[in-house]
This record gives C-alpha cells, sequence and structure tokens, in this order.
C-alpha cells in the first residue's frame, strides 16, 4: 500500500496541480509561521510563501517520499528564506524586522472573559516581543523544535546542522527568554 | 553529578514531546530533574517556552492561499509550455541536421558541375556555392542574437491566463 508520503512524491513528480493545491491548503498555516518567525515580517514572509510553493513545483522531482513532506517542505521555506535574507540584509538578519509593522501574529481568539483575553493577548504580545528579540537562528530552531513537533535529527537535516548545534541553540534560545518566562504571568 | 548525566538530562528534556522515550530513561529523568535544581529549572523554562509558542496562532489569508496557486498552476503550465517546445527544438534541430548534411554535399557537388559547364575553377566555385547556400541561415541565426526581444512574445501561458482572468470578473 502507497504511504502517503509516497502519493505526494509522486504527485510532485507529475506536476499534479490536485496535489499542489491540496498540500498549499494543508501547510499553508505551518509554513507561513515558520517563515514569519525567520523574517520577523508579514509581507515579506508572504513573499516567501509563494516563492516556497513555485521552488516545490521546480523541485518536486527531488522528493523521493522517503523523508516526511513537511520536513522536506521547510527545508525549502528555509532556503528560500536564507537567500533572500542574504540578498537583502546580508550584514544581520534581525535587520529585516520593520519596525513601524504593529505585532506580526494575530492572537488566539478564545478565553473566559474579556480581561483574560486582554491579559493573554499581553503576554503574547510580549512573548511575540521578546521573541523577535532573540536571533532568528535561535527563533528557528525554537520554532521548528515547538510549533512544528519537529525532532531533534529532522531540525539538523533541515538546517544542515549537527544535531548538538541544534541542542545549544535551544539551549541558547531557551535562555534568551527566561526572562520573560520567569517576569510574566503564567 | 557529572557532566554527562547533565548532558543526557538536557538531551532528554529537548527530545521529550517530540519522540518516545523509554520507560527507564523516562525515570532516569524524573529522578535526575528531583535532583538538579539547574536542569530543573531548565525544564521549566522549556516547557514554558513550549506552552507559549504553541498558543502563538499565525494562519495564512485566503487570498494569501488563493493567489498562491494561482501562481503555482500558472508556473506548471509555463514549464509544460516550456518542456514541449525544447522537445519540438529539439526534434527541429536533429531534422535540419540531417537534411542539412545531406544538402550540403549536393550543393557542393552542384558547384563542381557549375564550374566544369562555366570552365571556372573548382576551388572557387565550390566554395562560393556552399557559403551563398548557407549565408540566409547565417543571417537569420545573426539577427536573432542580436535582437534582445523574445521571438513570442507572448506565450500561450499568458493568453490562457488572460482569459481564465476575464472569465473570473465576467
Amino acid at each position: 500500500m502507497e504511504t502517503e508520503e509516497a502519493q505526494i512524491a509522486r504527485g510532485l513528480r507529475g506536476r499534479d496541480p490536485e496535489v499542489l493545491d491540496a498540500l498549499i491548503e494543508q501547510y499553508q498555516h505551518r509554513l507561513l509561521r515558520y517563515l514569519l518567525h525567520l523574517t520577523g515580517n508579514r509581507a515579506v514572509a508572504e513573499d516567501l510563501f509563494q516563492e516556497t510553493w513555485l521552488r516545490v513545483l521546480e523541485k518536486g522531482h527531488l522528493y523521493d517520499g522517503r523523508n516526511r513532506f513537511v520536513t522536506w517542505l521547510m527545508s525549502i521555506g528555509h532556503n528560500v528564506a536564507i537567500d533572500y535574507l542574504r540578498k537583502r540584509s546580508p550584514a544581520s538578519l534581525d535587520e529585516m524586522k520593520d519596525p513601524e509593522e504593529g505585532t506580526p501574529f494575530e492572537p488566539p481568539a478564545s478565553g473566559p472573559s474579556p480581561f483574560d483575553v486582554a491579559a493573554e493577548q499581553q503576554q503574547h504580545e510580549r512573548f511575540n516581543a521578546a521573541l523577535e528579540k532573540v536571533s532568528p537562528l535561535f527563533r528557528e530552531v525554537l520554532v521548528l523544535r515547538f510549533q512544528e513537533q519537529l525532532k531533534l535529527e529532522e531540525i539538523a537535516t533541515l538546517i544542515r546542522i549537527p544535531v548538538a548545534t541544534v541542542k545549544t541553540r535551544i539551549y541558547r534560545g531557551v535562555a534568551a527568554l527566561r526572562p520573560l518566562l520567569q517576569g510574566g504571568p503564567q | 553529578m557529572t557532566a554527562g548525566e547533565h548532558e543526557r538530562a538536557l538531551d532528554l528534556t529537548m527530545r521529550r514531546g517530540t519522540e518516545e522515550i523509554g520507560a527507564p530513561d523516562s525515570a532516569w529523568l524524573n529522578s535526575h530533574l528531583s535532583l538538579c535544581p539547574e536542569c530543573e529549572a531548565f525544564a521549566a523554562d522549556f516547557d514554558g517556552t513550549g506552552r507559549l509558542l504553541q498558543a502563538v496562532a499565525v494562519t495564512a489569508s485566503p487570498s494569501l492561499v488563493a493567489a498562491t496557486q494561482m501562481r503555482v498552476r500558472a508556473r506548471a503550465l509555463q514549464m509544460q509550455e516550456r518542456e514541449a517546445r525544447t522537445v519540438l527544438i529539439a526534434i527541429s534541430f536533429c531534422i535540419g541536421a540531417m537534411s542539412s548534411t545531406m544538402s550540403a554535399w549536393l550543393w557542393w557537388r552542384f558547384g563542381g558541375w557549375v564550374a566544369q559547364r562555366l570552365a571556372l575553377p573548382p576551388s572557387i566555385v565550390e566554395p562560393g556555392v556552399f557559403v551563398v547556400w548557407t549565408l540566409p541561415a547565417v543571417v537569420i541565426a545573426v539577427a536573432m542574437l542580436a535582437s534582445s526581444r523574445p521571438v513570442i512574445d507572448r506565450s500561450l501561458t499568458m493568453r490562457i491566463l488572460e482569459k481564465q482572468q476575464e472569465g473570473g470578473r465576467q
């Protein structure tokens, strides 16, 4: 029986528009979230989102279906973002952030009372602000580990760094966010 | 406690949640965290960071998704068209090369015949006829290379997409 990954690989090899449409639908939020955390700018992330899918179309024949599609997709997104950031800002990736732009993330819309909602929103805004201050290198691994739920080995493969470096970056990323976690309301 | 034990605790903490950790490892980690305040603090920060990151909601707008799907479909069409054109060009090139080789020999012989009939030196007439024969192709090739404009300004793909867009507006 053909696995889901094998079906995706076959669809990508044949450049099946239905398969591509379904993949865009399925992974839209995850990819955009990753690119948004990587660049810190929604407009840029949306451009890179489109560019990533175009590259998926062009490089689709290279996906063999042995690894999870999400890992391959994120590695394409990573390369697209890195290419863009290198062209745009070789000195510092943090310069990509638009200081006039508000919080780029949409807070979750749930809460038992307006006060709780406001408090939660404030907490998330503070967290997002703190997250944006963290080096993109650390931010990326944190997003991949916690939001995309990738294994350490998958992150290492995706970013093409040793697993030990992934662990170091996670450790340092968590340490950079520690003041917020200890100071803010839980 | 040794540095190796702290390292193992950090490794297991980072893997917990996304990877299967055996019961002995899990029990060892819990035991280590209860004895090591430093590793326990890291585990708490790690879990807190995870909770906050997972609570951050980022959604792609439907218009972004629709625009991406349209661009991907358009690019797929362009790629198919380009591939079809490449095949046609390759076939044309092969046919052209074969017919050129055959006709070049015939034209060379024709030059020799003309030289014989007009009592001219074949060493001049044969290459002359050959040059006249190749001249149109050389001129066209040079003109195409010199021109920066593509031979086909508007591709079939763009026309199809424009028609689709017009249909969508109506």
